[in-house]
């Protein structure tokens, strides 16, 4: 008697506290979200409905679609288009780096191997401010290239061009390097000294044995590149003024930044645009959501 | 016998060749986009440069400027507290929103992901919703405040209002990263710990002071570190909202190297005010790591 009465009321209790858990989350739910909602509402506006700033829910009368076509007539393709092929590019090179360099660092022995570690960990140190500008000014200076001389004088270097976007090669990508050695060490080696002694050759093993046994972590390594590289508004910001030339993610920098200054704006464009932007990483994070959080908590633990 | 260790000679070369061939070209590559620049960037802070006419070497008057001009100083105070203002508040609501989640109840799932979602679009993107929002007259904040009877906010003309927003904005995005390293922490705890401290009769509060927070000592270590990182180099949430408005007041020393660097091309300060904040961030970095090597060292002994 005495004891179903305290069960009872344990489970009042209970749901009490998972009402409030579910209230609180959801609201919470809601203000994370609401920017989406409004990015979404405002580029359907036209830019009479919305007005200098819009409301709070800048909720279209009839809702318009000319915005975000705009992103799919050639003048909008284009940036839409380098975004594409910048994060394909950068997923790939830095995917292969960290299979090849990973796997040769955990398996192979050799002279030196320290140096390649230590000099590894100690670039995840080096803060980009340090080399931030620099490389802009390196950028310029590059011989051969926009009418430098030899000496890397006298034009614009690599600045405003295209290649601009796809060589540089930044060190933070190396902590890949290091998680796919990481992940190397819990596969046994049974497998590549039975391929070796088939006669297997080193690209034979790494590509027929070790990438199909670690591709869950290559989808981690890759998944988590294209989301920060799509996300880079910075370097092509910083390299290309050209729109043509540039990607998605800079051309809105320098909207919005304009937006700072006085002057006319059209921000039904602009949030439209946001919203074509933000798509792609959006899917990707509700398919494979998994691997980023696998790659935030991987680098949580050993980074 | 001999042929065994010829045997284990050849295929030590051989494992060698290959490595160096491997490692050798993509170190040499990302040595010319990152050390390079690195060097140049040093480089750069001892001479005057504005990309037009050659660069002059003027040794130490950057650096003189910098600690004596009385402008930059601020500046760099200017980026730690907002910094760190940021880098706090997310902390503790990431670690508040991680207990949150950390249950087996229906639809955390979705909760978890809506707190991640802001972090997969780029700042350049989410930064013109509240830039709208924050519109003086007009903007969707304002509309609310008058709709309810209350005086508009120029949101612009006030540095507390910006800084707010500018927390309000960082942690907005960077909440959900943090809570999901500190859920792995809080999921990362053996269970029988707590259920052997139950046993002995140990309360809730000592469950947790000395299982759950010893337990979450390395995620913490990890969240600050990577953070203090972060906020030390934070410029883009400045160039997007605020622009360092209000009359500067939230002008902070990397958004002066930004600016320096591919405006106003004043190359030569814009070299000698990275590398100091480029090692105040590592000195930061250091300490801090430092810090909790010698905590875990006297807890250890």
């Amino acid at each position: 008697m005495h004891k179903d009465s305290t069960n009872v009321g344990n489970k009042a209790v209970k749901i009490v506290t998972r009402s409030i858990w579910y209230i609180v989350l959801s609201v919470l739910a809601f203000i994370m979200l609401y920017p989406f909602i409004f990015t979404l509402l405002a580029g359907m506006n036209t830019s009479a409905e919305f007005g200098h700033a819009g409301a709070l829910f800048p909720v279209p009368e009839v809702p318009q679609f000319g915005n975000l076509l705009f992103m799919f007539t050639p003048a909008g393709l284009r940036p839409l288009i380098n975004t594409f092929t910048r994060t394909a590019w950068y997923t790939i090179v830095v995917s292969l780096m960290a299979i090849l360099m990973g796997y040769v660092l955990a398996r192979y022995r050799f002279r030196g191997k320290n140096f390649f570690l230590v000099t590894i960990l100690a670039t995840q140190m080096i803060p980009s401010v340090l080399t931030l500008i620099p490389a802009f000014v390196m950028m310029a200076h590059i011989p051969f290239v926009g009418g430098n001389n030899w000496m890397g004088m006298g034009g614009r270097g690599l600045i405003n061009n295209s290649l601009a976007i796809y060589l540089p090669l930044g060190w933070g990508f190396l902590i890949w390097v290091f998680l796919f050695m990481q992940s190397m060490k819990s596969l046994p080696r049974d497998f590549e000294e039975a391929a070796e002694l088939d006669g297997c050759g080193f690209w034979r093993t790494l590509f027929t044995i070790i990438v199909p046994m670690q591709m869950p972590m290559i989808a981690v390594i890759a998944v988590n590149v294209a989301l920060g590289v799509w996300n880079d508004w910075l370097i092509p910001f910083l390299y290309i003024n050209d729109i043509q030339r540039s990607t998605l993610p800079a051309w809105m920098g320098q909207l919005v930044a304009a937006l700072q200054q006085f002057g006319d704006r059209d921000y039904p464009r602009i949030f439209a645009m946001s919203a074509v932007a933000i798509l792609p990483p959006f899917f990707i994070f509700l398919f494979l959501q998994k691997y980023i959080i696998q790659g935030i908590a991987s680098a949580g633990v050993k980074g | 016998m001999k042929s065994k260790a010829l045997k284990i000679r050849t295929r030590g070369w051989r494992e060698a060749k290959i490595a160096y061939l491997i490692l050798i070209p993509f170190f040499v590559y990302i040595a010319f986009w990152n050390l390079l620049p690195l060097i140049l960037g040093v480089l750069l802070g001892f001479a005057e440069y504005n990309a037009l006419s050659p660069p002059t070497w003027v040794g130490l008057r950057n650096y003189h400027r910098f600690f004596y001009s009385g402008v930059y100083l601020p500046l760099l105070w200017r980026q730690v507290w907002i910094g760190a203002l940021c880098l706090g508040v997310n902390t503790v609501l990431s670690f508040a929103v991680a207990l949150a989640l950390n249950t087996n109840a229906r639809g955390r799932g979705f909760f978890r992901a809506s707190f991640y979602v802001p972090a997969v679009a780029a700042v350049s993107v989410t930064t013109a919703v509240f830039v709208s929002l924050l519109a003086p007259f007009g903007g969707g904040f304002n509309r609310f405040l008058t709709s309810v009877d209350m005086d508009p906010i120029i949101w612009h003309h006030s540095q507390f209002w910006m800084v707010f927003w500018i927390v309000v904005y960082f942690v907005w995005r960077a909440i959900g990263p943090a809570s999901i390293i500190w859920l792995g922490g809080l999921q990362g705890i053996d269970p029988s710990l707590y259920e052997a401290a139950k046993v002995d009769g140990a309360n809730f509060r000592q469950r947790v002071r000395y299982i759950t927070l010893p337990g979450l000592r390395f995620v913490a270590a990890f969240i600050i570190l990577t953070g203090i990182i972060g906020a030390m180099q934070m410029f883009d949430i400045i160039l997007f909202l605020t622009a360092g408005n209000p009359f500067g007041r939230t002008d902070v020393l990397m958004f002066r190297i930004y600016r320096y660097g591919a405006v106003t091309f004043n190359l030569g300060m814009a070299g000698a005010a990275g590398t100091i904040l480029g090692i105040v961030t590592m000195f930061f970095a250091v300490l801090y790591f430092y810090h909790m090597r010698r905590r875990e060292e006297k807890e250890n002994a």
